[in-house]
């Protein structure tokens, strides 16, 4: 069982000699405690702030529908351009909180209607302003007149940050299978666990010991934990987030 | 600002309600709340002694469940008057009426006079004392009550060993025509009575050298402005303590200078029974609180002080509600102690309260205390010389004072709740938050402690986490070679042991509470030494 959001804010209260929380008083938290509550909810941002591709924040695992790659899709509609990337969000405020605009794939696959042969491509990520600058215009005045359309083979992120674009518009449906990743959900009952693995849990505690050390005035000891902090968070990010061999990839070869 | 920082106080200065936490800071030492505690002469608060019944095991009550209405130790044993009835006990257990009329002048042997018809003391109530001493065995008493309804009741026994052996002389005595005095006192070779209901200002007093006598040489009486509440000699002067003023009548030996001569008339007595007379001064219960009258270095001078203004609150409480409570008071000689216990009769005995004040080299310093109720309490030398406190209750039953380790309700054993707090302390710095780390708590036991321990921080602001209660270790009573028995002490334990107890959290104030509710002996808390560590100044 992962951490609890209780055992967190007493680990931290017993750093400091605080009265510690139990699950009777949890929701009537009062002064330092409720700071605490505050200060490793402020640690878990700051961690996931450091970089927004943590696994343990991605919406769903990866592959689930074989073979595609990505973690959401989206069905595109014939003839329109623009794509909420989370149709049930309201507001950006509730939006994926980190997308993989290098993993955007493109299929018929799994459509409804299609068969054998199907279309599937890469989708190569272009600039709103490349994109504007050599495709917009064409674009428009066809969807405008023949509205012959096409295969789209370009993604456009939206400047609001919450939509894709296609380009070309697509002429029919297909699936747009992207990676995205969860914003992080504030810990708020006793009962909440930390989303990842227990023996990164010094990383979140070494930055709240940092804050609740600044609370008490004590920049010395407050230092010390925001270097492990440092220390820690470095580790945590090379066994999450860059495990895979170091190879470099240099496809200039292509073009020659 | 992470380096921990030392903070002591030694236990002493008593109770006070009085003064604000702000002020209290001066004085570390003294107590917000201190119930079933005394304040220990030699410092540090003990937890006072329970009381056991008189007879022990075998104890009965002198009449049923009427209410034990007063106690005098007399002779070898103790008087009590209860109902209509007044007795004479040697051991709890057996008891000799004594309230017999018709007893022959020259005495009664026990058969006759325990087959002479009762005396019934009509609508008794609380009782008063008056002990002469005279040339007689044990001496002579005269009792009255506060019903105004009866004449004053002589007794006089003679002889030893058992009751069956020795002489009886008892009768009432007369004053004049009905008049019931309610309150007397023996001064300077007479018996001085007041209070009769009819004639609430007069003082009579008796003929010299003949205190059964309002009639013979040296008898008279003076007529005062206000009510008498109570009498008492005082050196050469007797005291008359009324209801808003106080005078003393002096010269009684001859009447052609005797006099009454005012002392105040801006302060009164409250209650008869709240007079005592504790280290050469007068001390009794005016509506601002406990005061004393002490001599002067003025022949015939005297000077008044208030000696309560710690507990302030406490004695207006009593004050406000004087006549609903049932007050008592003694002095426990061996203790320099005065206690005053009142209690509504109505309620139950472990509601009843009182006050203890202990004299000290600082003077009068107070704690309270809870679940002792004495309609009638006495303390005195018996023949032997040995000093003798008796307490009763509202159901008749008669206790030993300032003994054991418990307190008896309706005649069952019951725990006893002892409390000491602390004020709010601020270290020396209200504006900084501070960590406490641990205290050391200083202990003297007597048998095994064990108290429980609680920290409040913010004045106990609801809004600011609080820790829950520390049950100190286990304090032993350590062993004393010739004295300890096997398995009573604990070889190399400290006679003092300083208890240390890890505590959490922090605040700009904080205050510590030990209790104990237990069983257990005796045990005083000397002094705390607490760690605490500077947080922050938000």
């Amino acid at each position: 069982m992962a951490t609890t959001f209780l055992q967190l804010c007493n680990e931290i209260l017993r750093e400091v000699n605080e009265v510690e929380l139990t699950s009777a008083t949890f929701d009537s938290s009062v002064g330092v405690q409720t700071h605490v509550k505050d200060i490793v909810n402020r640690a878990y941002s700051d961690i996931v702030n450091e970089e927004p591709q943590w696994p343990f924040l991605s919406v769903a695992e990866s592959g689930a529908t074989d073979p595609m790659y990505g973690n959401v899709y989206v069905e595109t509609v014939a003839g329109t351009r623009w794509y909420e990337m989370k149709p049930a969000s309201s507001s950006i405020t509730t939006d994926y909180g980190y997308i993989d605009w290098d993993n955007f794939y493109l299929t018929t696959v799994g459509v409804s209607g299609e068969s054998a042969p199907y279309e599937s491509r890469n989708l190569r990520h272009t600039t709103i302003e490349e994109w504007k600058d050599y495709f917009r215009v064409a674009e428009n005045l066809d969807d405008a007149d023949s509205q012959q359309y096409g295969v789209p083979s370009r993604v456009v992120r939206s400047p609001d940050a919450r939509n894709f674009g296609l380009s070309p518009i697509p002429d029919k449906v297909y699936r747009v299978w992207f990676f995205a990743f969860n914003q992080p959900t504030k810990l708020n009952l006793y009962t909440d666990e930390l989303v990842f693995p227990d023996v990164y849990v010094p990383v979140l505690i070494s930055k709240a010991r940092y804050y609740i050390h600044q609370f008490n005035d004590n920049a010395q000891s407050a230092a010390f934990s925001l270097e492990d902090y440092k220390r820690n968070l470095k580790n945590m990010k090379l066994h999450l987030m860059e495990p895979d061999p170091g190879y470099f990839k240099d496809d200039r070869i292509r073009f020659i | 600002m992470s380096q921990s920082l030392p903070f002591g106080i030694s236990c002493k200065g008593g109770l006070n309600t009085n003064l604000n936490q702000f002020e209290m800071l001066s004085n570390p030492g003294l107590a917000t709340q201190l119930e079933n505690f005394e304040v220990d002469s030699d410092g540090g608060y003990r937890r006072i002694n329970g009381f056991e019944p008189f007879g022990s095991t075998d104890a009965t009550r002198p009449n049923s469940t009427n209410a034990i209405l007063g106690l005098f130790v007399y002779a070898d044993g103790l008087i009590v008057t209860s109902g209509t009835n007044i007795y004479f006990t040697l051991d709890g257990i057996t008891y000799l009426q004594i309230n017999r009329a018709s007893v022959s002048a020259s005495g009664d042997n026990y058969s006759t006079f325990t087959g002479r018809s009762v005396a019934a003391r009509t609508s008794q109530s609380q009782c008063n004392f008056s002990f002469y001493e005279g040339d007689s065995q044990y001496g002579e008493l005269l009792i009255t009550d506060e019903s105004s309804a009866s004449k004053p009741f002589y007794f006089k026994m003679t002889g030893t060993g058992a009751l069956s052996n020795r002489t009886y002389y008892a009768k009432e005595v007369t004053v004049s025509g009905t008049v019931y005095p309610v309150t007397g006192v023996i001064h300077n070779k007479h018996y001085v009575v007041s209070g009769d209901s009819n004639n609430p200002n007069t003082i009579y007093y008796s003929g010299t050298n003949d205190i059964d006598d309002f009639t013979s040489t040296g008898s008279g009486s003076i007529k005062l402005d206000d009510k008498v509440i109570g009498l008492k000699s005082f050196r050469d002067d007797l005291i008359i303590f009324c209801k808003n003023s106080i005078y003393k009548l002096i010269n009684i030996n001859d009447s052609s200078t005797v006099a009454i001569v005012p002392v105040t008339k801006n302060v009164g007595c409250l209650d008869n029974h709240s007079i005592q007379e504790i280290a050469g001064d007068l001390v009794f219960l005016s509506p601002d609180g406990v005061r004393t009258i002490a001599g002067t270095a003025r022949i015939g001078d005297v000077e008044l002080g208030t000696v309560s203004r710690q507990i302030m609150s406490i004695t207006e409480t009593i004050a406000n509600s004087i006549d609903s409570f049932v007050v008592s008071s003694v002095v426990l000689r061996q203790k320099s102690q005065y206690r005053l216990f009142y209690t509504v009769s109505s309620d139950i005995p472990s509601q009843a309260k009182g006050i203890i004040g202990s004299l000290t080299s600082q003077g009068f310093q107070w704690s309270e205390t809870k679940g002792i109720q004495a309609t009638a309490i006495t303390s005195g030398f018996n023949s032997n010389g040995v000093e003798k406190t008796f307490h009763g209750d509202d159901d008749g039953y008669i206790y030993v004072h300032d003994s054991g380790n418990t307190f008896y309700h309706e005649g069952s054993s019951a725990s006893m709740r002892a409390t000491y707090e602390t004020p709010n302390y601020d270290f020396g710095d209200f504006g900084t938050r501070k960590n406490i780390n641990y205290l050391k708590i200083s202990i003297t036991p007597e048998g095994t402690a064990q108290p429980v321990l609680r920290v409040r921080y913010n004045y106990n602001d609801p809004d600011h986490p609080q820790p829950n209660d520390y049950t100190l270790l286990s304090v032993p009573l350590p062993a004393t070679f010739g004295e300890s028995l096997f398995g009573t002490g604990v070889f190399g334990a400290s006679n003092d042991p300083m208890v240390r107890q890890a505590v959490q959290g922090g605040g700009h104030t904080t205050s510590f509470r030990l209790r104990t509710e237990d069983s257990n002996p005796p045990y005083a808390i000397n002094g705390m030494y607490i760690d605490y560590t500077p947080a922050n100044r938000r």
